[in-house]
Order: structure tokens, then C-alpha cells, then sequence
């Protein structure tokens, strides 16, 4: 596996997908190739030198955390959220602006052959989980639920979850879950999004005696296993440490995240 | 390694020996180190270690340290904030496992910076630390914010500072760095303490005191409340410190707080640094170390000044 390293890059594509996501496509065949399903990049808009911050009037800001959305050929895709100042900062990029990227980091997902498996996503947990299923299609059974608050936050799956119900089913995508795994014979689940998603996957697949992988979402420093400041608490209820979501993550065995210390 | 800094700077190699300074016992190859847990060998994968002229690892404990509970970090509107906790795996690990590494890969001098609960225990560390020749100094962490009953616990009084030091430099005749913390009352007497105790040189600042609140549910954005501050918001004030330091002691200064480029840098070197380090920083750009370098570089040819003309030399 490469290391993560620091590249700029043009972006060639910016796609429009609702009010609050969109899609950033960079050309890079030797990190296309180095990609994997779970991974992310440390992205950031280039904007002034950090050398002319000062005159620019602008406060160099920390790299984002995102995970790869596609990945084929050379063409990278990131699906971004707009949820704070750095992420609206990568909303006012168009083709030919430049990102700056650190990656690819951490580990991918553990990838199943001849499964029933189930993913589970919710809001901008999505990427993720579409890179995956591109990979695993063709040697698994897949099903995907996804959620969201609203309509904005849904994308194509097979069965979808809004809070309010402004389309597909009402409530949150957990309420539909057991249900799922009985009719489907579950028996991997991938699931990436909201903590509280997270924990009751976990809480059923664990019930349900599920293979479960998930994609931790982490505030990050470094990206690169530096600073420990994204560590979560993984192991036992008797033994457990916290551990780097950048470098030991981001995907960990559900059943080893102590979710009642989150 | 001066191959490596000479290629860097092109036809222009003079640059490499205006760039010489010294910490206290060692002679460092350029002015810049890196502030303890901020970098680590991951780094070198973005760019030419030779522009660092010292290594200084994330602080260790004698036990294995779990860290605070997460969330760590928040990015405010200047700087960041964070309450790592001194997450480590012990001192027995990090001789077995890291100095080996760090021996191998490693080509400018290892600065160890260690934190202990009591004297006894940071003199157990030191003695054992003494047992690896790779080593070539200590930073002393007596300014850690985000640790109870260590760390900043030892910082905040002269007089405890002094038997500390005291202890420490009998056992060592390697560089002995000790790190201040801003969030005391008079830094001065602190760093007097430590001077006249036997330490070689002094290193500032460690992070003040910071935090940062949700205001949409009054939620602390960090787990523990407080945390430690750093980046480009906590220059002024290491600046204002290192100038103060540097006018009551006579050993080096290391210092750091909010630098993010050569010019920075050179503020500090103005109010009475020996050397720089850089932390926030290398989150927010991986190229800063070379950069600054370069800068550095560039601006002491064209004045045709070494660093040591230049420490101290601030006019008010």
C-alpha cells in the first residue's frame, strides 16, 4: 500500500448533485490506482500561497477529511457536503481550479466475495459505500438503504429513508433494518454515516450475529497518524485503546468501536 | 545530508552556512525543529528531510498513556484546539520499538521530549533514556495543558522547575531542553529557574489554555472543555514571551507558537530565538518545513546575514 502524499491537482469536473452536495473529479491514474474502497484524501482549495496569507487577508485553514466516492480508470471522484467553512470553501471550486490533496489514507474496507451483504448509509456517509459496491458487485448480493433529514440528502439505492418523508419511507433508515436482514439473510453489513446510525447498526448486527464493517467520520489534524487527535475508543469492554481513524481506520469492526464511550 | 540542503537551494549552497545555529551542545544544520507531537516520520513522505535541523518526537511517558476522550480537535477562526491527553505507549515501547527507527531513518539530531508525574520518575526516564547513544537531547514537558497532576503541573512554579532541572542535568550531559508554558504567571523566573538549575536550553511555548463552544446548544466542542491552543492566533503571544525570555536567560531559545512561514520565523529569530519549530503548522501545510527553509534561505543571502547575526537583535 502507498503512503500518503501531497499532490495538486486541477479539478476537471465539478457536478451539481442537490443544494448541499456536489461531486469534484481530478484525472490521476497513478492515484486511481493506488485508491481503495474506504479510503480518503485530506482535500483542501488552493487558494492564496500560504507564504502571502497575510497579504491575501486569508487564514490558512486545515485540510478535509474525504472519502473516495469513485474511482475508475484514472478519474477520482469526491462528493463533498456542505457543512462548514472548509467545506463551503470546496463548494466555490469549478474545473481548472486547483486541489490540494494528501492521500490516499488509511484503510479501505475488507472486501467480502460470495455474501449477502447489506449497506447502510446515511446522509453524506453515501461515498463511500457507492465506491464499495462498484467493487463487490460482481461477486456479492448487495442491498443498500439509505437515509436522510430530507429529500436533498437521498441518492440512489434500493430502499430510501427520509425524516420527514418527503420521499421514500418515513423515519430514520434503522427503523427498516431488521427487517432487511430477515427477508435478505444479511450476513455482512458496511455501513458509513452519523454516529447514531452507526451505534444502532452496530447494536443490530451484533444481535443479529452480522459481519459488520463501518466508515468512522472523525474532526482530523494531520490525516497521516501524526497528531492522534481523530483517535477513537477500539478493542474490548475490558480492553480497549483509542486508535487513529486516519491511519487505523477509517473502517473498523463494528463490534470492536465502544460506542457507549463515543 | 549538506548535499541534500545544498540542492535545495540551487546555485545559491552559501546559504546552508548562514543557516548554521546553535541549541545549547548541539549544532544544528539549520534553525528549524519541529514542536513535539505535531510530526512525525509520515512527514518525510511529503518532502526532503534536510531543511530540519533537529528532530523532536511526540512526548512519551513512563506507562502507556490512553489520551483524553474524543473529540480532540476543533479549528477555530485562528488556530487550533486540541486535547490529545499525551496519548503514547509507554517509554519501554519507544525504546524498543521507535528509537531503532528513528535511528535508522532519522538525519538530524533526536530530541526526546518526556513528561513525568513526579522528579523521580522523569530521573527513572531520563536514566534510561541514556542508555540509547541515538539520542541527542531532551525536551522536558512541563507544560502539557491537557494532562492532570503532570505536565504543566511541574511548569508553573520556579522553585519546583528548579529541583527538577536540577535533578535532570546531574544525570545528563546531553542537550537538556526544558518547555515552558504560557499559561503562568511570570515566565521569566520560570525560565531563570531552569537556567540557573542546568539546563541548556529553554523551549516556548507550549499551548495556552483554549475553548470552544457550539453556540447553537451550548455544547463544548472539545470533550474536556479546555484544551490546548495553538496556531497562528498564539503568535503574538509567543512572540512577546520569547522576547521576554530571551532578555532575562542566556541559553538558547527554541522557539515556537503560531509560525507558519520564513517570515514568522524571523519575527522569532528578531526577539531572541536560537531556533524555530513548527506545529499547526505542518497540519495546514505539509510543504511549511521546506518552505520556510527556502525562505529563510533566500532572505539571509540577500542581507547577507547568518542567523546568529540576527538572534536578539530586535529594535523597539
Amino acid at each position: 500500500m502507498i503512503k500518503p502524499q501531497y499532490h495538486q491537482r486541477a479539478i476537471q469536473l465539478r457536478e451539481e448533485l442537490s443544494d448541499n452536495y456536489f461531486i469534484l473529479w481530478i484525472w490521476d491514474e497513478t492515484l486511481g490506482a493506488a485508491g481503495k474502497p474506504g479510503q480518503f484524501y485530506e482535500i483542501r482549495a488552493v487558494s492564496a500561497p500560504i507564504t502571502t496569507s497575510f497579504a491575501e487577508q486569508t487564514i490558512p485553514k486545515l485540510y478535509k477529511p474525504v472519502s473516495i466516492y469513485d474511482n475508475q480508470g484514472g478519474r477520482i471522484g469526491f462528493m463533498i457536503k456542505k457543512v462548514g467553512p472548509g467545506t463551503v470553501a470546496l463548494s466555490r471550486l469549478h474545473a481548472g481550479d486547483t486541489l490540494e490533496i494528501i492521500g490516499p489514507c488509511g484503510n479501505g474496507f475488507p472486501i467480502v466475495i460470495g455474501r449477502r451483504v447489506l449497506l447502510i448509509s446515511g446522509g453524506i456517509g453515501y461515498p463511500p459505500l457507492w465506491y464499495l459496491q462498484k467493487e463487490i458487485i460482481n461477486h456479492n448480493q448487495i442491498y443498500w438503504m439509505h437515509g436522510g433529514a430530507s429529500q436533498g440528502d437521498v441518492f440512489p439505492c434500493d430502499e430510501i429513508w427520509t425524516e420527514d418523508g418527503s420521499i421514500g419511507r418515513k423515519g430514520k433508515v434503522c427503523d427498516g433494518l431488521q427487517a432487511v436482514i430477515d427477508k435478505y439473510k444479511i450476513d455482512t453489513m458496511y455501513s458509513c454515516g452519523p454516529q447514531g446510525l452507526l451505534k444502532a447498526a452496530a447494536e443490530m448486527s451484533i444481535r443479529n450475529n452480522i459481519e459488520h464493517y463501518c466508515s468512522l467520520e472523525s474532526y482530523m489534524a494531520c490525516g497521516i497518524g501524526v497528531c492522534y487527535g481523530c483517535a477513537v475508543p477500539i478493542g474490548t469492554p475490558e480492553n480497549w485503546t483509542y486508535r487513529r481513524v486516519c491511519k487505523d481506520g477509517p473502517v473498523f469492526n463494528a463490534r470492536e468501536v465502544r460506542w457507549e464511550l463515543l | 545530508m549538506g548535499a541534500a540542503l545544498d540542492a535545495q537551494f540551487g546555485i545559491r549552497p552559501n546559504a546552508c552556512k548562514l543557516l548554521k545555529t546553535k541549541l545549547g551542545k548541539l549544532e544544528l544544520k539549520t534553525p528549524l525543529a519541529v514542536a513535539s507531537g505535531t510530526f512525525d516520520l509520515e512527514n518525510f513522505e511529503f518532502f526532503d528531510p534536510a531543511c530540519l535541523g533537529a528532530f523532536v518526537c511526540k512526548t512519551i511517558t513512563m506507562e502507556p498513556k490512553k489520551g483524553n476522550p474524543p473529540p480532540r480537535l476543533y479549528e477555530t477562526d485562528a488556530g487550533l484546539l486540541n486535547s490529545i491527553g499525551l496519548q503514547n505507549s509507554g517509554l519501554d515501547a519507544f525504546i524498543k520499538e521507535k528509537v531503532p527507527i528513528y535511528n535508522k531513518k532519522l538525519t538530524m539530531p533526536l530530541i526526546v521530549s518526556i513528561s513525568g508525574a513526579s522528579i523521580a520518575e522523569f530521573c527513572a526516564m531520563l536514566e534510561r533514556l541514556e542508555c540509547c547513544p541515538e539520542i541527542s537531547g531532551y525536551e522536558i514537558n512541563v507544560s502539557c495543558p491537557n494532562v492532570e497532576n503532570e505536565g504543566i503541573a511541574f511548569g508553573r512554579e520556579a522553585n519546583t522547575v528548579f529541583h527538577l532541572v536540577e535533578a535532570l542535568a546531574k544525570l545528563t550531559s546531553k542537550e537538556l531542553c526544558i518547555k515552558l508554558s504560557p499559561n503562568v504567571s511570570d515566565i521569566s523566573s520560570i525560565a531563570q529557574a531552569a537556567e540557573e538549575a542546568g539546563a541548556s536550553s529553554i523551549a516556548l511555548i507550549n499551548s495556552l489554555y483554549g475553548m470552544a463552544i457550539d453556540y447553537r446548544n451550548g455544547k463544548s466542542f472539545i470533550k474536556k472543555g479546555i484544551a490546548g491552543y495553538t496556531g497562528c492566533g498564539i503568535k503574538p503571544i509567543a512572540l512577546a514571551l520569547t522576547y521576554k525570555v530571551a532578555q532575562t536567560v542566556k541559553i538558547p531559545i527554541l522557539a515556537m507558537g503560531g509560525i507558519y512561514n520564513w517570515r514568522d520565523a524571523l519575527e522569532f529569530i528578531w526577539a531572541g530565538a536560537s531556533a524555530i519549530a513548527l506545529g499547526t503548522a505542518n497540519f495546514i501545510n505539509p510543504l511549511a518545513a521546506p518552505e520556510l527553509i527556502m525562505g529563510l534561505g533566500e532572505f539571509l543571502l540577500a542581507h547577507n546575514k547568518s542567523i546568529n547575526e540576527l538572534i536578539g537583535k530586535v529594535r523597539t
